[in-house]
């Protein structure tokens, strides 16, 4: 009766479990797999050992896109900023203020693929960019933004960060509304100013937030792809200029057709995005600790 | 004499309804009939001719479109096509159903994937449930990619000669691996030139001025450049190199043998040359050239920002849907010709699975697609070509063109009977592909000698050869 009674809580478990196991361990263990294997998804994969691995370590445009990817990391200090800088500005009771929330947000329901397609009208030869550039005598000539290998990454960066500061914003806004008021009555008796009133009751109490967004951004940085994508129309950049880790893996697998080396692709980003993740959050709970 | 009458009907009956194909049957009705009989009866020097009105139900003739034999019974097959839904919904339905009317028991599973085609075909390999029946691309050499896995059925021995005789023999022979056919040829497309006289009439050229080679490209793009100031839209095809090569520039990229890569030659340089000193000029929009998306290039052209693009008639649509203020402003050329002297290859086919658990059912079906009527009818609703000479006996193609999309039909049928897929079989192509694509960027955008990066991209194809 007893060992019964103990073996209930497993039996509701099963389903989850295995979803789990059907969505998230076999195609992990399917990926480990494959990426000591030379396969083609069409037909069987054949086992190759670490071939795949060496090759990496080889490739020049795998060590490219690593650096692409980590320098994509930009983009979670300049998000943490601004959002943090616009939460702040829309936690105020103002005429519209609900209408301003709405407004930064749009960028984050709306699809990256659109936005993309879209950013890359805008900064198209004949575009309003250009257009109202040359309209202000700041260029002679219009600039073929895309097609500039120095500008790829950064203008991806951009569209990455306007398509998130608004969704961080809601969150680092959610954080201010929970600091209790009689902390900044405080602040402001003890005599701080705006700028202290911030730094002393504000960062210190979003602390949770910002490390929730610095995992959550620095991880979806490591694993860009869309903004890549369409922005340099499935290439990734004149010379190689866009391809991070991700785009890499993509053009691997499924122009290329080699799932087996894009497997080991992902093995490698699983490594670095797992320590990334656990160095992040240490390092954030450290400040935490010391607060 | 009336007993042995009888019996004769009765046996020329019999006779007439063995002849029909059970599968091929029309519905009949009974009809009033003269039926006229020689009867000669033996030993008698007399013969008899007997004139007798019956009532007779006809038997039913053999449907034309039913070419393939042995369609197995309750075929249940599975149809996928590339991005024709659903602006082709009704007439991939009606085709569908009259190949129901001519191979009655078939069902036919009809799915359409779009930009996900390839991954969905390989995901649907990989996992053992493809179609039976896929339209697969000829420009794209899906044929041959997905041939040279064995994953496609070899057609030589199944495919009955009449309906082979039915396809230009050039569309018909594209493709091979190892000598072996892999395709019904489906619609096929013209490469022309859609020129915005909005901005192409500025430089003061005529259309009959427009380059009828490749070569004359560069020289237009200036003025183009110069009189506008808009960019040339010109789009390399990436996912091909090699077979643009050998297009436009009468590169021969591989040996006769297939032991080595010869696409560094004076005449490959040459090619490379010729888009490098475009580069140069600055006439050329550079991220339309290197995209492996056709429609970044359209969207380019159809927003009104270029003076010409390279495409198919069929895509005037797209023009017209998405800026009919341009569409008004439209003319259509020939496409350049290469050093090759060929126009380019066909477009789209039909192929069967390996595998497939019916496969003369999967064969009607990819013929039926293919047959005169069908192409015909298809060619009526989009200006696509159809790759049977016969559709073109049609008035259809013989009326004067009224559409700006209707511009090439009157030369259409001459224009198919051209097309031909005169890359030879490469192996690790889209490898091969890849190198040559970084190569070709390195010569136009990082100043790197043609000659140079062709001859490295050789040696780095080489090795990936036995």
């Amino acid at each position: 009766m007893t060992k019964k009674l103990s073996l209930t809580p497993y039996f509701f478990l099963i389903p989850a479990l295995l979803v789990i196991a059907v969505f998230v361990l076999y195609p992990i263990v399917a990926v480990v797999y494959y990426s000591f294997t030379d396969y083609n998804i069409s037909t069987p994969p054949e086992w190759v050992g670490l071939k795949n691995y060496q090759q990496l370590m080889k490739d020049p445009i795998f060590w490219q896109a690593l650096s692409h990817s980590l320098i994509y990391l930009i983009v979670t200090p300049t998000l943490i900023f601004l959002s943090i800088l616009l939460a702040i500005v829309v936690n105020r009771k103002l005429p519209g203020i609900h209408a301003f929330r709405a407004l930064f947000f749009i960028p984050a329901i709306s699809g990256s693929i659109a936005v993309g397609i879209a950013w890359r009208l805008m900064l198209d030869t004949n575009g309003i960019i250009n257009g109202t550039l040359l309209s202000l005598g700041i260029l002679k000539e219009p600039i073929q933004w895309l097609a500039e290998p120095a500008y790829t990454l950064p203008i991806a960066m951009m569209l990455t960060t306007w398509l998130g500061v608004g969704y961080y914003m809601m969150v680092f806004l959610a954080g201010l509304q929970n600091i209790p008021e009689e902390l900044y009555d405080a602040a402001l008796i003890d005599g701080c100013n705006v700028w202290q009133k911030h730094r002393h009751v504000s960062i210190p109490g979003l602390r949770p937030q910002i490390t929730f967004v610095a995992v959550i951004s620095s991880l979806a940085a490591l694993q860009v792809f869309n903004e890549i994508f369409t922005l340099t129309g499935g290439l990734g950049g004149i010379l190689n200029s866009g391809v991070t880790i991700v785009f890499y893996l993509w053009r691997q697998a499924f122009r290329l057709n080699h799932a087996g080396f894009a497997s080991a692709i992902a093995m490698v980003l699983l490594v670095i995005t797992l320590a990334f993740s656990i160095m992040n959050i240490r390092i954030l709970e450290r400040g935490t600790e010391a607060d | 004499m009336r007993t042995r009458l009888f019996a004769l009907l009765i046996m020329v009956s019999i006779l007439l309804s063995g002849c029909a194909q059970p599968t091929t049957q029309v519905p009949a009705e009974p009809v009033k009939e003269t039926v006229v009989v020689t009867v000669e009866v033996p030993g008698e020097v007399q013969v008899t001719t007997v004139v007798e009105e019956v009532l007779v139900t006809p038997t039913p003739g053999p449907n034309p479109e039913a070419v393939i034999e042995g369609v197995e019974q309750n075929a249940e097959i599975t149809f996928w096509t590339f991005w024709l839904s659903p602006t082709f919904d009704d007439y991939i339905k009606s085709t569908i159903a009259r190949f129901q009317e001519a191979y009655p028991g078939v069902t036919v599973n009809w799915e359409d994937h779009q930009a996900t085609f390839q991954d969905d075909l390989r995901n649907a390999f990989a996992a053992g449930n493809a179609p039976d029946v896929i339209n697969l691309s000829i420009s794209e050499g899906w044929v041959s990619d997905y041939a040279t896995q064995g994953l496609l059925l070899p057609l030589d021995d199944v495919v009955p000669q009449s309906a082979i005789d039915m396809y230009f023999p050039n569309l018909w022979d594209q493709q091979l691996v190892d000598g072996t056919h892999y395709q019904f040829p489906w619609y096929q497309g013209i490469q022309v030139n859609l020129v915005n006289r909005q901005i192409y009439d500025q430089t003061g050229l005529t259309i009959e001025d427009f380059p009828k080679t490749v070569d004359g490209l560069p020289a237009l793009c200036k003025t183009i450049k110069e009189v506008t100031g808009t960019l040339c839209d010109i789009r390399l095809t990436v996912n091909d190199l090699l077979a643009q090569m050998t297009y436009e520039g009468g590169v021969q990229v591989i040996n006769a043998d297939g032991t080595a890569f010869t696409f560094d030659s004076p005449e490959a340089v040459a090619w490379l040359q010729l888009y490098v000193n475009m580069v140069k000029d600055g006439t050329v929009d550079k991220t339309v050239l290197v995209t492996d998306q056709d429609r970044v290039g359209l969207d380019l052209f159809t927003t009104g920002q270029a003076a010409f693009y390279n495409t198919g008639p069929n895509l005037i649509r797209e023009v017209r849907a998405n800026n009919p203020g341009l569409y008004g402003y439209l003319a259509v050329v020939p496409a350049p010709v290469g050093k090759s002297g060929v126009v380019g290859k066909g477009l789209m086919a039909i192929s069967v699975k390996a595998d497939t658990a019916f496969p003369n059912a999967s064969i009607a079906l990819s013929q039926f697609f293919t047959n005169p009527r069908s192409m015909l009818e298809f060619s009526k609703i989009v200006a696509i070509y159809p790759s049977t000479p016969a559709s073109y006996d049609d008035p259809f193609f013989s009326a004067a063109p009224v559409a700006i999309e209707d511009s090439a039909k009157p030369y259409a049928k001459d224009a198919v009977s051209k097309l031909a897929d005169i890359v030879p079989t490469v192996p690790h192509k889209a490898d091969v592909n890849e190198i040559v694509l970084q190569a070709i960027q390195q010569a136009l955008f990082n100043n790197v000698d043609p000659q140079q990066a062709l001859s490295d991209a050789v040696a780095s194809a080489n090795a990936l050869l036995p």
